[in-house]
């Protein structure tokens, strides 16, 4: 943040230095806009310097320097692009290892297909980070991987750099039907749990296995010999140390305290409960758990789990303290989240910001990169929307959509739209 | 044994009648309980056909509407309720033009689904009026958001899957919200008709599209020749009955009666609607061209990826029920292409409907419409398509569609725009009814925020 404040200071006093600089990317003055940043509310005429894909200064006037590249956004509404905390995107058909109700040492980036089109059709609808979650046929799945939308870019670049780890708990009917189908355990809720909690006692002997050794170790015990790596008792082994969120799959409000309970009994945190279809039935623990929700709008009655969603269930649990967060966990979804979001308004009141939030900053949360994205402020990535039409509405479509300081789609261009992805290449 | 389907469609008396059994129906049934005037006094009303009333006024009586016009000059009658609309919009009642609201409660659980009978692919003796649950705890949260109507459709794994209802969201039972039973009836040549799913050592026919057309001419023939068979033995029993004294001939034996070809009859005179869905230029190219060969009468139903075709499209002067419009383009197309096709379509001078295509999601029907509108469709166009447009397609429009005198008081009060996403419905009125504000969702949000 220091830094961020610094070079502020330096671009407001010497605007000619962005540019000797010399790198690739250009510097962007975003000007003329309405700025929505989610943090610090709206600035109507507002402009954006961009340097070195940065955000470096926001106001109603900005020192950028003579050489950037100046986008008029000819009074239009500009927002952060929008973070999709729970999707199955650019997975192909591996989304779900449902070979064995325990798979924590599946990796989603072994599976990341960054040529699909999925990625250019959300980038098209503003999303411009995406959680890319193993599916819920296990109780604990594998782990995510984090993607910036660069529809066209390299698949290393595509990768959200440096991003937390985090890892998808299942419950409920998903679980119990794949396995109870095949006559396997776990086929009822109790199977569930159990499942998971002899998963977890595995991996705090294997912990207790490793601490032991490393202390030997330590002391110099020559006899002392290494246990062996297991992945999944290594990767649940980090769950435990906190090295990993917990993301669960989860719809009951029964099965959210059941869960919290475990994570107490076991010492984890939970980061997000996803769908969470019944979290306003017990928003005050959620909220005194510091636990956040990835839920849908208003989806509802697609199976009995899903019997007792309300329509105002993100706004019921945010005025718990609940941080909520409007997901896509689909592709049809994932193209237009800043209606899913504008539903809020009518559903239980959200105010214009509290609804942009559950698209950008508090998905961010859950995904852990709040830090660098989710709002429009000083040094966080220039990851940007300008809208067509008021965004939380039937009629706001993006016009460009920016990562890292770079146009990556302009509606008004022929063909994809797509600056970076050339068709045919 | 006698033929009463095709008997009583045939009768033009039987015609008039039925189509005044649909009035009555409309008017008598919930409107009952309209014990007294209503005026929506104070709102933005729009009309659809007639334009927008910026300080407007509405009065409904007996299940009607009785006045719509300016909120300082309009009539109030004596004993009239009037409710102050100011800051509101008011509209009529959106029409869903394909949903499947009482044919499921909760998707995953097969045993509350009667969505389509698989197994067969020519069923069009299948009537969703006999699965249609009233009850469903689906159809008041649809009501309360606003879709007064819709069409209730089989599911779509069939070629001939059954036939359509048209339905009005209130009513005391399914008697009395099943307006029209077999308004329409759907048939799909989308190729997810085909039974290929199995691998080939499964297969069973029809595997291809070809098999899907064979089999489908076949049904068509066979409704010919059966209506060939009866009427033939009809004349030979008038015969009879006029020679009986002269020759001692026996009573002709009446043909044995076939449920699915009496189905398709009224489909081959052309006297109802078929409701045509393709995806793609060669199929919609292909199912049109058998429905020229029957000559049936057909409205378009999805055709999402048939751009290339449009001017083809228009040319046949149908409308078109359009989409969904959150069909995925297919792989090498732009992101907006199934979004911009209402307004392609438009401009080509089709007349387009929405529907949800839906059970749980009929509540989000107006956000389609809306979200059109970004992509080239004038809003008058996107409004009338869930609304006037629905009802002229399904031959109601005498009775709905809009807010004009002598329709059906079916009308919306809503806090804002009915095309956008954020807009709340704050009362319904159902021939002239107010309609409870509530449902399952309203009761758990309340019981959970006391």
């Amino acid at each position: 943040m220091l830094y961020c404040v610094w070079l502020a200071i330096v671009l407001a006093s010497a605007p000619a230095l962005g540019q000797s600089e010399g790198t690739a990317r250009h510097d962007i003055l975003i000007k003329n806009a309405i700025v929505m940043t989610v943090t610090h509310g709206k600035i109507t005429n507002g402009s954006i310097y961009i340097k070195d894909g940065k955000i470096a200064a926001i106001g109603e006037t900005v020192n950028a320097p003579a050489g950037a590249n100046v986008i008029d956004a000819g009074g239009k509404y500009l927002t952060p692009g929008i973070v999709d905390s729970h999707s199955h995107i650019a997975l192909d058909d591996d989304v779900n290892e449902a070979t064995n109700p325990i798979t924590p040492h599946m990796m989603m980036k072994d599976a990341f297909d960054y040529q699909d089109k999925a990625i250019y059709r959300a980038l098209a609808g503003g999303v411009t980070t995406s959680l890319l979650l193993h599916g819920s046929a296990n109780m604990i799945g594998g782990q995510a991987v984090v993607i910036k939308h660069k529809y066209g870019a390299a698949r290393d670049e595509m990768l959200f750099p440096n991003a937390p780890r985090s890892i998808k708990f299942a419950s409920g009917e998903n679980p119990k039907r794949v396995y109870g189908s095949r006559d396997q355990l776990p086929s009822t809720r109790m199977g569930n749990f159990a499942v998971q909690r002899e998963a977890l006692i595995q991996a705090q002997d294997y912990m207790r296995e490793w601490d032991n050794y490393n202390e030997k170790a330590k002391r110099g015990d020559k006899d002392a010999t290494p246990p062996k790596h297991d992945l999944k008792l290594e990767a649940l082994a980090d769950v435990l140390r906190g090295k990993i969120m917990v993301q669960i799959h989860i719809y009951r409000a029964d099965e959210m305290l059941t869960e919290i309970a475990m994570a107490k009994e076991f010492g984890y945190k939970i980061r997000a409960f996803h769908h969470a279809l019944e979290a306003y039935k017990v928003a005050d623990q959620l909220a005194a758990n510091n636990i956040a929700i990835a839920t849908f709008s208003d989806w509802w009655g697609f199976k009995q789990e899903a019997w007792d969603a309300i329509p105002w269930n993100a706004t019921m649990s945010m005025r718990k303290g609940v941080r909520v967060a409007i997901k896509s966990d689909s592709e049809d979804y994932n193209r237009r989240l800043n209606q899913e979001a504008a539903k809020t308004m009518r559903y239980g009141d959200a105010t214009e910001e509290e609804a942009l939030k559950m698209i950008t900053l508090n998905p961010a949360w859950i995904v852990g990169v709040d830090d660098r994205v989710g709002s429009i402020d000083v040094g966080k990535d220039a990851d940007l929307v300008i809208w067509e039409g008021y965004p939380l509405s039937s009629y706001g479509v993006p016009e460009k959509v920016l990562i890292d300081g770079d146009v990556y789609f302009d509606r008004s261009l022929p063909g994809l739209g797509t600056t970076h992805y050339k068709e045919g290449e | 044994m006698t033929k009463p389907a095709i008997s009583f469609l045939r009768s033009t008396k039987c015609r008039f009648f039925a189509s005044l059994g649909l009035t009555i129906l409309i008017v008598m049934g919930w409107a009952r309980a309209q014990d007294k005037p209503v005026v929506l006094r104070g709102g933005k009303v729009l009309t659809v056909t007639h334009g927008v009333i910026d300080n407007g006024a509405i009065v409904m009586d007996a299940g009607k509407i009785t006045a719509v016009g300016d909120a300082g000059t309009i009539h109030i009658p004596g004993g009239a309720r009037v409710i102050d609309v100011t800051g509101m919009t008011i509209y009529p009642g959106l029409i869903d033009s394909e949903t499947q609201l009482g044919l499921t409660e909760i998707s995953a659980e097969e045993m509350t689904n009667d969505l389509v009978e698989l197994s067969d692919e020519i069923m069009p003796h299948m009537h969703t009026a006999e699965a249609f649950h009233a009850e469903s705890a689906l159809i008041p949260v649809a009501r309360r958001n606003g879709i007064t109507n819709a069409v209730i459709a089989p599911e779509s794994g069939d070629t001939l899957p059954g036939q359509d209802s048209f339905i009005q969201l209130a009513g005391a039972n399914a008697t009395e919200m099943l307006l029209i039973r077999d308004n329409a009836m759907p048939l799909n040549f989308t190729g997810d008709q085909r039974r290929n799913k199995a691998g080939f050592e499964k297969r069973k026919f029809p595997s291809t599209r070809m098999g899907l057309a064979a089999q489908l001419r076949q049904a068509f023939l066979d409704a010919q020749d059966y209506e060939l068979k009866w009427s033939d033995y009809e004349r030979r029993k008038a015969d009879a009955a006029l020679n009986k004294d002269k020759d001692k001939k026996p009573e002709p034996l009446a043909p044995k009666r076939d449920l699915k070809s009496e189905a398709l009859l009224p489909y081959l005179e052309g006297k109802k609607m078929i409701v045509l869905a393709a995806e793609s230029p060669s199929d919609l190219q292909t199912a049109v061209s058998l429905a020229n060969e029957f000559k049936l009468k057909f409205v378009l139903n999805h055709i999402s990826h048939s751009q290339p075709v449009l001017d083809y499209v228009a040319g046949l002067k149908v409308p078109v029920i359009v989409g969904p419009i959150y069909e995925a383009p297919k792989e090498d197309e732009r992101y907006d292409t199934v979004y911009s096709l209402p307004a392609r379509l438009y401009k080509r001078g089709v007349k387009i409907v929405f529907a949800s295509y839906s059970a749980h999601n009929v509540r989000n029907l107006p956000d389609q419409a809306g979200f059109a509108t970004a992509f080239g469709l004038p809003y008058d166009e996107a409004l009338k398509a869930i609304t006037i447009n629905a009802a002229e397609i399904w031959g109601v429009a005498d009775q709905l569609g809009s807010l004009d005198v002598g329709k059906t008081a079916n009308v919306v009060v809503a806090n804002g725009d009915p095309l956008d996403v954020k807009t709340d419905v704050k009362q319904v009125f159902i021939a002239g009814r107010e309609v409870p504000m509530s449902d399952r969702q309203v009761r758990l949000r309340d019981e959970y925020s006391k």
